[in-house]
């Protein structure tokens, strides 16, 4: 059984050691760069550069692997399909009827395929590398209050549990001759009733056990909360942070001051 | 330590403009610093409701009308939040899931000390002492999700005594747990009390296990507190605690049946007093005769695992139904592996007649569930083949295999979701495509049988668990299914709820269903289940009659079982001419008060020695004829 939605991979590598705020601020570094810069070459030297990251952080290459397996079904749709529907520029290379195949077509689609690319792996750096106690614990530090960052680790903590219960409702439920419906969109969703009210049933005597587990170990008794592990910057993350932030404006002057990777 | 005076409580309605639904009715309630308080009671009597009272929980979370006084380590729960009291409170709750909210099982134990404020040193040292306590030191980096029943359970408590509290009130801590789970969390609990000196209260209802470790016990029925006292002296109220549907121990059983039909006054409970006031009564035997062929099944046990497959009914095991020798189940060869590589099943191998009552037993994770879900397709072997009524499940949906093969989940609550308990039951048959009159008429028959003829219009949501699993159980036999799976029927039940549901499967059993019950309780075992499965890491351990296997201690071991008390007395008794392997209260008797006939015989017979007091005579006294066989009813 999985016991967790969680790509997080346990290793000891300078990766995993970093601050998660400064691998959250390596994600929004990242994500203005791949929307201000456009081109190929830019998204394809970023990809192969994020691979470096995950490959010196120690991420085993199934994980990689893993993940272009789940990738390379959207990235050759764009790669099929952009230059179908947004041919630009006039270098026509093919045409049937009205569908005219551009070289500049091409790149951009090959252009979107590597930007979408190498956004899902930027996110991945973080995910792989960060488990999710202290991901939540790294954004409540960065201002979330502290009751949403419980509810939103209480929910990635039973998002397992319920598919659990999700999984034997339905077991149940098949045991006594149910089947998955058929026919018209109503009559499924209809079909889903003995599971879903099972379900939801179950999800809400948690919820109200929860709830009361919380307020048995003290949650809300007044005291001001303190924390265990609080996160604090390492060197190393002294060193990362302002790189970033520096390269983050010379890359921006490049690309708005001297119209460089468009 | 708590002081609980005439307290009532009522839950607020369900339903706007409904009446409050009340649980407490006066409670009057003192326990002592330091003190292992026990609280019995059947389903839905309050036991629950008196822990979140202790906790303050009630009625700060949840309104409703609260009256009467709590009062616990001087904090009175009117004036203080669960909050507060959580600093003297630690409340364990049934439900391990619903509890452990973290990811790692450190952060579970640093969450309520963070919510206390502590600084980050003293919390590193108190999450320490609880882990050590609770023997997790070692899997601090652990998700509680990977943790086994047991370990969940001590986390549990780990989570709240790290918080320091002077009492600790757990809500059924070993429900649901293995044998060696209940040992492990029941001795943490024992050793809490004796080396931290922290009052324990705790919900059971297990009576051997009150008996073995609780200082007083307290019964609850209806809201109130009916008796208490000495584990000893509660427990031997045979009569009474029956009547309110409570177990009791199985040896203070053997004592009322004793008291009842021979009119003596014993007044043992244990297995050492028990053996102390049976033996006086019988003189020793040695089988100086050879003895009789019937008898040399036990002591030529060579191998156990051949005398575990060669299957030769006990000669006094009563035969129940004529058994159909063709199999219901055949079962060759099968492996499982999950998605994530574990094999749940190496290479089972099984065959299961027509009309048999098999149950399977093991450790969490030993693959009960796994086989029987291959039963009716819920699961598809990796290799090998599964036979259900002569057709390979292979080529057989799980809609076709409901036909034949009905399967009762352990949550009742998993399966139930129809507005009334007529439209429950009748679920499954419409599924399986009846027309409306043969469902009505099956549901009607269902609904009757299990005595749900009044309930058939209430939701069976708002019904007792005891009832749900009524419902849940008369849904499956409704379709009529030749085999039947159960699935940890009794967990959570009272006695008395037990006892129903399986006089009911023992009745299908005698009708010809075949009947595979899993389960953690050898009393049910023993009394119940004809052939007995024992499963150890996906493999087979041992197969074969219920007798022979409480006879083989090296396998039960294995498999961290422990024969019923009444098995076990028997097996000690044997130097006196019982053949050891009474499997029931009502069996033992039988057998004992033959052997007391016979030796009553026998000194008629020979009067000449019975009045001689010498150890010779003694020694010499007429055994010698004496052989088990002839104790046979």
């Amino acid at each position: 059984m999985s016991f967790a939605f969680d790509l997080y991979i346990d290793r000891p590598s300078w990766l995993h050691r970093l601050d998660p705020r400064t691998k959250l601020a390596f994600v929004a570094f990242s994500s203005i760069l791949l929307l201000s810069y456009s081109h190929p070459f830019v998204s394809a030297t970023f990809l192969l550069g994020i691979h470096g990251i995950l490959w010196s952080g120690k991420v085993p290459a199934s994980r990689l692997r893993w993940a272009w397996q789940r990738m390379w079904p959207i990235t050759l749709l764009i790669l099929l399909l952009w230059p179908i529907f947004y041919p630009q520029g006039d270098e026509v290379l093919w045409q049937v009827w009205r569908v005219r195949i551009t070289t500049q077509g091409l790149l951009q689609g090959l252009s979107t395929a590597l930007r979408i690319n190498a956004l899902a792996f930027v996110f991945l750096v973080l995910l792989f590398s960060t488990d999710q106690a202290r991901l939540v614990r790294g954004l409540v530090k960065l201002g979330l209050p502290y009751e949403w960052g419980l509810t939103l680790a209480i929910a990635l903590r039973y998002l397992p549990t319920l598919y659990g219960i999700y999984t034997t409702v339905s077991e149940a439920q098949q045991a006594r001759g149910w089947v998955v419906g058929e026919g018209s969109f109503v009559q499924r969703i209809k079909s889903y009733l003995p599971i879903l009210v099972a379900v939801i049933v179950t999800a809400l005597r948690l919820a109200d056990n929860l709830s009361m587990a919380l307020s048995a170990r003290g949650f809300q008794s007044g005291a001001r909360r303190t924390y265990l592990r609080d996160l604090e910057l390492s060197p190393a993350d002294k060193v990362c942070l302002p790189l970033l932030a520096v390269s983050l404006i010379v890359f921006l002057i490049f690309r708005f001051r001297h119209g460089l990777g468009a | 330590m708590v002081i609980v005076e005439d307290l009532h409580y009522a839950y607020p309605p369900l339903t706007p403009g409904g009446k409050p639904i009340p649980v407490l009715k006066g409670v009057h309630l003192r326990v002592q610093k330091g003190e292992f308080l026990a609280l019995m009671g059947s389903t839905g009597v309050g036991k629950t409701t008196l822990c979140l009272t202790l906790s303050g929980i009630l009625p700060h979370l949840l309104r409703g009308s609260f009256e009467g006084k709590v009062v616990v380590a001087g904090m009175d729960t009117r004036d203080h939040g669960p909050g507060q009291m959580s600093r003297q409170v630690g409340l364990v709750f049934q439900d391990p899931e619903s509890q452990l909210f973290n990811m790692t099982v450190e952060d579970e134990v640093a969450f309520g000390l963070e919510s206390l404020g502590l600084p980050p040193s003293e919390m590193e040292e108190r999450i320490a002492w609880a882990l050590e306590v609770v023997r997790l030191s070692g899997l601090r980096q652990r998700h509680p999700l990977q943790l086994s029943g047991g370990q969940k359970k001590r986390l549990a408590i780990a989570t709240v005594l790290a918080m320091r509290p002077q009492v600790l009130v757990l809500d059924e801590p070993v429900t649901g747990l293995d044998p060696l789970g209940r040992h492990e969390v029941l001795s943490v609990i024992e050793q809490l009390k004796r080396e931290e000196e922290v009052t324990i209260v705790m919900v059971e209802q297990d009576a051997e296990a009150v008996l073995a470790w609780a200082d007083r016990v307290v019964i609850m029925e209806e809201g109130r507190l009916v008796l208490e006292g000495s584990p000893r002296q509660v427990l031997s109220q045979v009569e009474s605690l029956h009547d309110w549907g409570l177990a009791v121990p199985q040896l203070g059983e053997l004592a009322h049946l004793f008291n009842r039909r021979q009119g003596t006054s014993f007044h043992f409970i244990t297995e050492d007093e028990a053996y102390s006031a049976l033996a006086g009564e019988l003189p020793e035997t040695r089988f100086l005769k050879p003895l009789h062929p019937k008898c040399t099944r036990l002591p030529t046990l060579a191998t156990p695992r051949e005398a575990l497959l060669s299957e030769k009914p006990g000669f006094y095991h009563p035969v129940q139904t004529p058994v159909d020798l063709s199999p219901a189940i055949q079962v060759e060869d099968l492996s499982y592996r999950y998605n994530d590589g574990l094999w749940a099943l190496a290479g089972v191998n099984l065959s299961i007649e027509a009309g048999n009552f098999l149950a399977i037993v093991g450790q969490n994770g030993s693959g009960k569930t796994t086989l029987v879900k291959h039963l009716n397709g819920l699961l598809r072997p990796t290799c090998g083949q599964v036979v259900v009524l002569g057709q390979d499940t292979a080529s057989q949906s799980v809609g076709q295999l409901a036909r034949k093969v009905g399967y009762l989940f352990q949550n009742p609550d998993h399966q139930i979701f129809a507005p009334t308990v007529w439209e429950e039951v009748a679920f499954g048959l419409r599924n399986l495509g009846f027309a409306n009159g043969e469902v009505a008429a099956r549901t009607t028959e269902a609904l009757a049988l299990f005595g749900l003829g009044d309930q058939a219009d209430t939701p069976p949501a708002v019904l007792g668990y005891g009832l749900r699993r009524q419902v849940t159980l008369a849904a499956v036999w409704a379709m009529h299914p030749q085999i039947l799976v159960l699935d940890e029927p009794t967990a959570g039940l009272d006695w008395r709820s037990t006892r129903t549901l399986m006089e009911e499967v023992t009745n299908l059993n005698r009708q010809g269903h075949t009947i595979i019950l899993i389960t953690h309780d050898m009393k049910l075992v023993a009394e119940f289940a004809r052939r007995v499965l024992v499963l150890d890491g996906g493999r087979i351990l041992a197969h074969g009659p219920t007798r022979q296997l409480f006879q083989q201690e090296a396998v039960l071991r294995l498999a961290f079982l422990a024969p019923p008390p009444i098995a076990a007395l028997a097996r000690r008794m044997q130097p006196y001419g019982l053949r050891g392997d009474s499997l029931t209260v009502e069996e033992f008797y039988q057998e004992y008060s033959a052997l007391q006939r016979l030796d009553k015989e026998q000194r008629s017979r020979s009067p000449e020695q019975s009045e001689g007091t010498g150890a010779e005579e003694q020694s010499n006294r007429a055994p010698a004829t004496l052989c088990p066989c002839d104790l046979a009813p």
